[in-house]
Order: structure tokens, then C-alpha cells, then sequence
């Protein structure tokens, strides 16, 4: 190597030292862009706080236990509404297609805000009451959330094929839009199925 | 006396007619009121949502400021849910609690962005005057060092002996 090598190094040397030392104040100028896809997520799971032994076999008065939740990946603190909806098989659930929610009226509903990279959870305690059985029908007058007491109008068919009343309690999530002030369909639910019975 | 009785009857019947009305007219009042702390108390926890963003933005610390705007959506939800139920008076009573933990949240919020804004525009000075001189401390450095190895190196070219290599072509 000759005199001319060697400077050509240290010069090369120097300049990495000193953009090094000026990252920083670069990082400042030019913030980094951070990667990555944003969503949000949607689970419900069992009594025993795992993805099984949902309630399934549901006997009128009596009380079952889920958690639902929700996780943040949108890069900032969000705002989440979910809602707790009840229907029968022909009742139509969200449309995840055309990314419109189902135009059931909610039941219950909760508020959370989650960090980025955070999660949410709580546990909704459920049963049905004033439960009518007639031949191969069944009508489920009353949803009760949380100590909360909701009248519905649940009819439902026997269904052969699985032999059972069949209902389900879904859950939707909502974010806050900020461009809009309002409440927009996430294009996320989750449900459990209940077979309603008397026994 | 016939008549007296149907004036008294009469008389009764506006009685019981006024208060139907009267109590018709406070549930519709008792509505409106609880619809009205309903959307206020919207439009405040949303603000103060707003106001945790920039304060976060800002870099401050919002865990304290998240878990009092659950609370805040604690009590709109039950605002909310109690609204449908018809009970307007539990409907105000939580969405007035949601909207005074909304406020106490936006100027919370308000101040730790004002004190966030202040250390990070520190921080910023003294990152930028510490790499600034970092670097020029680098430049120098690395100057003073080429110079010296620049010299040693000539040294050792000058302290070289010449060697004649024969060229026996």
C-alpha cells in the first residue's frame, strides 16, 4: 500500500466516525421510517382464559363466562368500541366482504383505548331467560350481559342437522376515525355458537 | 247539583289529565337532557383521545392518561347502554362522570405535551451540539493522526536503503 491507499482509508475511516457521531441529529432531520403493516386485532376466548371449552350447551338462567379482546398494531394509541351483538341462524352477521357491520342493534358495549403494541381485555358474563320451547321452535326473549337485562327477539328453528337451538353471541370492533370524528366498522368480529336448552 | 258533580268530575279528570302530561312532558325533557350530556361527553372523551395523541406525539408518558380514559369510556358505554334502556337520569349522571374525567384528562394531557415539548426540544439541543461536536472532534482526531502516521511513514520511506538489484537480462 502506498501513501495514496492510506489516505484514501483514513479519509473513508473518518467520514464513517463522523456520520456516526452525527446520527443523532440526522435522525432528527430524517426520521426513520417505521415498517410494518397496521392492524388491530379480535379474539374471544374461553372461561378459562384459552382459545377452548367455550360455552356451548347453554341452559336458560344460567351464567357463562368469556373474555373478549382487543390488540393494537396502528402504530399509536387507539380508540375501540366493541360491540355485543346476539342473533339467530337467519339474522345476518357482518358483512366481511363489503366491510359493513351487521345491522343488528348492539346489546352491550365497551369503550377501550390501547396503547400501541398493547392489548385490552374484559369478561362478559352471559345467559338467556324467558326462553319459549314450542315443537320444533324456540324463542329466546332476554339476553343478560354483564348484569345488564336486554330484551330480544330471538326466534330460532330446530336445526336437524346439528340438533339444537342454535343463536350466536358475536362480537364487533370498531376504531375511532379521526378524520371523521366518528366510529368506523374495523371489519373484524369474532362469535361463539350457543345451543340453547332448556335442560 | 248535577252540575256541581260534573264540574268536580271534570275537575279530576284535568288533574289527572295534567300531570300524564306533565310527567310526558319531564321524561321528554329528562331525554333531551341526557341526549345532550350523551354528545357532549362524546365529543370530550374524543378530544381528550386527541390531546393524549399529541401529548404522546410529544413524547410524554400516557399510561396514567390511558387508564383515566378507560374510566371515561367506562361511563360513556353505561351512559350509553342506560340511554337505551330509557333510564335518562343514570344516562346524564354517568355521561356528566365520563365527561369531567374526559376534562381532567384533556388538561392533563394538555400539560405533560407542554412539558414533553420542553424536554425533547432539550434533548435535541444537547443531542445536536453533542454530535456536532463529536464529529468535528472525529474530523480533527483523524487529521492530527493521518499527519502524524503520514510523517512516521515518510521516515520510514527516507530511512530505507537503497538497493541495487543487478539486471541480468
Amino acid at each position: 500500500m502506498n501513501l495514496e491507499d492510506y489516505r484514501t482509508v483514513f479519509a473513508t475511516g473518518s467520514l464513517v466516525l463522523m456520520l456516526i457521531a452525527a446520527a443523532p441529529t440526522l435522525g432528527l432531520i430524517m426520521p426513520f421510517p417505521s415498517g410494518g403493516e397496521r392492524f388491530s386485532e379480535l379474539w374471544v376466548l374461553g372461561p378459562n382464559h384459552i382459545a377452548k371449552d367455550y360455552p356451548f350447551n347453554v341452559r336458560v338462567n344460567e351464567s357463562y363466562n368469556v373474555f373478549v379482546g382487543v390488540g393494537n398494531h396502528m402504530g399509536v394509541p387507539s380508540y375501540y368500541l366493541v360491540y355485543v351483538k346476539f342473533r339467530n341462524q337467519t339474522q345476518p352477521l357482518p358483512n366481511a366482504t363489503s366491510s359493513e357491520p351487521s345491522p343488528l342493534a348492539p346489546l352491550y358495549e365497551f369503550r377501550a383505548f390501547v396503547r400501541d403494541s398493547g392489548a385490552w381485555e374484559a369478561r362478559v358474563t352471559f345467559s338467556v331467560s324467558n326462553v319459549s320451547l314450542y315443537g320444533d321452535s324456540a324463542s329466546v326473549n332476554r339476553v343478560i350481559i354483564n348484569d345488564e337485562a336486554f330484551t330480544v327477539d330471538a326466534f330460532s328453528k330446530w336445526d336437524s342437522e346439528h340438533n339444537g337451538f342454535y343463536y350466536q353471541l358475536f362480537f364487533e370492533l370498531w376504531l375511532y376515525d379521526q378524520a371523521s370524528r366518528s366510529f368506523i366498522f374495523n371489519n373484524r368480529f369474532v362469535s361463539i355458537w350457543l345451543n340453547v336448552t332448556t335442560s | 247539583m248535577s252540575g256541581l258533580k260534573l264540574s268536580l268530575v271534570l275537575l279530576m279528570f284535568l288533574v289527572l289529565a295534567s300531570q300524564f302530561f306533565i310527567s310526558e312532558t319531564f321524561a321528554e325533557a329528562s331525554k333531551d337532557v341526557a341526549a345532550s350530556a350523551l354528545t357532549d361527553a362524546e365529543g370530550v372523551v374524543a378530544s381528550a383521545y386527541q390531546a393524549v395523541l399529541k401529548a404522546e406525539e410529544a413524547g410524554a408518558n400516557i399510561s396514567g392518561l390511558l387508564v383515566q380514559l378507560n374510566e371515561a369510556g367506562g361511563f360513556l358505554a353505561r351512559a350509553r347502554m342506560a340511554y337505551d334502556f330509557g333510564d335518562f337520569e343514570e344516562a346524564t349522571g354517568l355521561a356528566n362522570l365520563s365527561r369531567n374525567s374526559g376534562i381532567e384528562v384533556e388538561n392533563a394531557a394538555v400539560k405533560l405535551k407542554d412539558s414533553a415539548f420542553f424536554e425533547r426540544v432539550q434533548r435535541m439541543w444537547f443531542m445536536m451540539i453533542g454530535s456536532i461536536v463529536g464529529a468535528v472532534l472525529i474530523f480533527l482526531g483523524s487529521f492530527w493522526v493521518w499527519r502524524v502516521f503520514k510523517r512516521r511513514y515518510n521516515r520510514r520511506v527516507l530511512m530505507m536503503k537503497p538497493e541495487v538489484s543487478s539486471n541480468e537480462s
